[in-house]
């Protein structure tokens, strides 16, 4: 039987150069360093490997490019460069999207239709600010927590929303204002205190970009351009990219 | 990412920043001001997202391990740091990483978390510092009650906000943001109730 020569394989379609086959030690650094090695048989050299073979299908298939969590510890340690990264996640994004596992892709359809991933109004998100402000403004936050700190006043305190020629235009995690918005007001208090000149989008104001996570490039791109098109629109010089 | 990938030129158009970055440019500056004393006499370990630190190293060449400990350092005495073995760019994941903590896959979740909470729990702190929104919420909604993590889990700018010394502005200053914000809410219709 003669040896199969993996680099004369046409590219596939996750986009990994058929070169890789040599390129790759096989050696097993990335399986060693990889938290989820061995769950449902895979690890990330057998992905390399699978793919290679030409069974990517399989790959795209199993659940394990959704269990992986994109860590990069197995792509930080190949002594080969190989990208591990780009690979894993380019089996999710040939994933059909109504097989996307969880809630990652509704949050996609959600944020493109309403501008965040939770599809929390327009009103209630500015009305929500408004009235948390106020409450900081005043000094009358109350948290629920048995061990949580009285807030002081914090005289002149509101969220600035689209506003203009503001230095510096920060984005919002969607979780916070729907669940944990007293949350919001760390940051308020450090640009309290640096007197920082900031604002925060009206619209389109997600934070969390749930294409990087769910392989969806035309939805990652339209959120990214999106935080793009908000500092433009204020005239802000700085942007801060979210946690 | 997205921005080398699609939009490159928004590098020239705006100065672009971490929330690193931020937060050490206000200590460096004297922009803000924070009390030591507040954490004093509690030990804290830091957890390294990955985002910002191994996967931005990778593709960008940059990572923040240095701003980090330093505003660390601004409420920390180094003694009170035990850092995680490993940590840094060899760091391990919270386990919610990459979309994991929407994901219905909760036992290999956990299954993962639980290298990062018996690190935590190795080190014995009694404080840890998670910048990440997701990487927070599995350790102090998941793993803390899975793996008994009794370190106190904060956002690092949550740190910052806990121990600001605060000095409330001045009437002048009052007077013109409350002169912007009631424009501003004149343009978007928000109406507040007083309650005096």
């Amino acid at each position: 039987m003669e040896a199969l020569d993996l680099t004369k394989r046409p590219k596939n379609k996750l986009a990994v150069q058929p070169e890789w086959a040599d390129v790759c030690f096989t050696c097993g650094t990335c399986a060693s360093g990889c938290a989820v090695t061995g769950v449902d048989g895979w690890d990330p050299r057998k992905a390399v490997r699978a793919v290679l073979l030409g069974l990517e299908q399989e790959l795209i298939d199993s659940r394990w490019p959704w269990i992986c969590t994109l860590c990069g510890r197995c792509q930080y340690a190949c002594p080969q460069g190989v990208q591990l990264l780009s690979l894993l996640r380019n089996a999710r994004t040939h994933r059909e999207r109504d097989k996307v596992p969880g809630v990652i892709h509704k949050g996609v359809v959600m944020n493109l239709e309403r501008g965040n991933n939770l599809g929390i109004p327009e009103f209630d998100y500015l009305f929500l600010l408004a009235d948390l402000s106020k409450e900081m403004e005043e000094g009358t936050v109350e948290l629920e927590e048995e061990d949580a700190e009285e807030y002081p006043p914090y005289p002149g305190f509101y969220c600035p929303v689209d506003k203009e020629g503001a230095n510096i235009i920060v984005t919002i995690n969607s979780k916070e204002p729907m669940g944990e918005p007293y949350d919001m007001m760390f940051w308020w208090r450090i640009f309290y205190a640096a007197k920082e000149s900031w604002t925060v989008p009206k619209q389109n104001w997600e934070g969390v970009n749930w294409g990087l996570f769910s392989g969806d490039d035309e939805a990652m791109k339209e959120q990214v351009g999106r935080v793009i098109e908000n500092a433009r629109k204020v005239g802000a010089k700085t942007l801060l990219y979210p946690e | 990412m997205g921005f080398t990938k699609w939009f490159p030129e928004a590098f020239e158009e705006f100065r672009c920043v971490s929330i690193y970055d931020v937060l050490k440019e206000y200590l460096e500056t004297g922009r803000i001001k924070v009390d030591k004393s507040k954490f004093a006499g509690k030990k804290v370990t830091l957890h390294e997202p990955c985002n910002y630190f191994r996967k931005s190293q990778m593709s960008f060449g940059q990572h923040y391990m240095e701003e980090y400990r330093y505003i660390i350092k601004h409420l920390f005495n180094d003694e009170d740091i035990v850092e995680m073995e490993p940590h840094g760019l060899n760091g391990i994941c919270c386990g919610a990483g990459g979309g994991a903590w929407a994901m219905p896959y909760t036992k290999e979740r956990l299954d993962y978390g639980k290298w990062k909470a018996d690190q935590i729990n190795a080190t014995g702190a009694e404080l840890l510092c998670a910048p990440c929104h997701n990487c927070r919420d599995q350790i102090m909604k998941a793993l803390s009650k899975e793996f008994n993590v009794t370190a106190r889990v904060f956002y690092l700018w949550e740190m910052v906000a806990e121990a600001l010394i605060i000095e409330p502005w001045s009437e002048e200053e009052v007077k013109k943001a409350h002169e912007e914000r009631d424009a501003q809410y004149e343009r978007d219709g928000v109406e507040i109730e007083e309650e005096e």
